[in-house]
């Protein structure tokens, strides 16, 4: 690819910008990692690095009671982790936001089968709606869209993220 | 000390600003003597201090006020070098440890000075963590003086009030959570005057008609 391509991150921030998010909170997966490098210097939007992604779900709660929109960037073993606050937090107050998930164990990826095979059936017993973009081009456009359906819906959505829409380019 | 009498107190000292409770004594305690409408009564265990600190967050001019619970904080210990490291000046920790879970039975949680618990200082932790304002306080006025000062700023504030295992009979609460996260939206949006429900969409998502 030419230098003055847009990179998948690029794509993805983008995405966040024109979504209108006010807040990230974040927990690292390997592949998240230059895209949360490029959120902690991101002057457009507070980024929160938790400790454990329940936290996130509470942060990003928080957020959207005093006026902004909120993503949690997160694996999708810390998704998991999320269950309890995204049921009794963000679904019974109905509280909107955006859940951006790396999809371990999905194609491509060689470890953490299991966790791939439960977690679009956690999102549907959820009843989060979920969406898996092509490549970063889709997802770009995926992300305003998601957070307006989320906004309009009164509960989370879920993008999951694969290695084919963050594949992962020497700095 | 008992957490009915702090809260009671301290009632009268509060304007506008915002109060996350927990999901044990504290919220019905302070729904009875604490105005309504900015009162989140939250139901998660462990998540007040992360939903306060992203109202603190996001409203940074604004005095959030989170009453936490011993077993509550114990679920989610990682909140505190969250917050040091946001350092929400506008943000107040409260604490309230009576070494049991109250509301679930009575059971000695790790922070038990007697018996096989661990006796866990959870103001040492606050400290170790990073949260440079933290306070210990047993005393009723002690409470009441710290809890003023840090309405002031110079947060975030962490205050471990150990207070005995004593539930107030107070009238049960008739909001459920929908309605108690509209009551409050709606608040911050009258006083705050901005529009958070109304908020328009980005310009690149709205319809073409």
């Amino acid at each position: 690819m030419t230098t003055d391509e847009p990179t998948d991150v690029e794509l993805i921030l983008a995405g966040i910008h024109e979504a209108g998010i006010t807040l990230v909170a974040s927990l690292p997966d390997i592949n998240l990692v230059d895209l949360i490098g490029r959120l902690e210097n991101d002057d457009r939007l507070v980024h929160v690095p938790v400790s454990r992604e329940e936290e996130g779900i509470g942060i990003a709660a928080g957020a959207y009671l005093g006026g902004g929109m909120p993503a949690v960037l997160m694996q999708n073993a810390g998704l998991l982790n999320t269950c309890n606050a995204i049921t009794t937090t963000a679904l019974q107050f109905e509280i909107p936001m955006l859940l951006l998930v790396f999809y371990a164990g999905h194609l491509g990826d060689t470890a953490f089968m299991r966790l791939g095979e439960v977690t679009e059936p956690v999102l549907r017993a959820l009843g989060i709606r979920t969406f898996i973009p092509v490549d970063a081009a889709a997802a770009r456009s995926l992300i305003p869209q998601a957070t307006m359906l989320s906004r309009q819906a009164m509960r989370p959505v879920a993008i999951l993220l694969t290695k084919a829409v963050l594949r992962r380019f020497a700095a | 000390m008992r957490r009915f009498d702090c809260l009671r107190d301290v009632a009268p000292l509060l304007a506008d600003e915002i109060v996350v409770t927990n999901n044990g004594g504290a919220s019905t305690e302070w729904a009875a003597v604490g105005r309504p409408d900015s009162h989140l009564q939250v139901k998660t265990l462990g998540l007040c201090s992360s939903i306060g600190l992203g109202l603190a967050l996001a409203l940074p001019h604004r005095t959030v006020i989170v009453l936490d619970g011993d077993g509550s904080l114990l679920m989610n210990l990682s909140t505190l070098p969250t917050i040091a490291r946001q350092r929400p000046s506008n943000l107040v920790h409260v604490v309230f440890d009576n070494g049991v879970y109250e509301a679930s039975g009575g059971t000695a949680t790790q922070t038990a000075r007697d018996g096989a618990a661990a006796g866990v200082d959870l103001g040492a932790m606050a400290r170790a963590a990073g949260i440079a304002a933290v306070h210990a306080v047993d005393e009723l006025a002690d409470f009441t003086a710290r809890f003023a000062a840090s309405l002031r700023g110079g947060g975030p504030t962490f205050i471990h009030a150990r207070v005995e295992a004593s539930r107030e009979r107070v009238p049960p609460v008739a909001v459920d959570e929908v309605e108690n996260k509209y009551r409050l939206v709606r608040f911050i949006e009258r006083t705050e005057g901005i529009a958070i429900l109304t908020r328009p969409e980005p310009a690149s998502q709205a319809h073409r008609s």
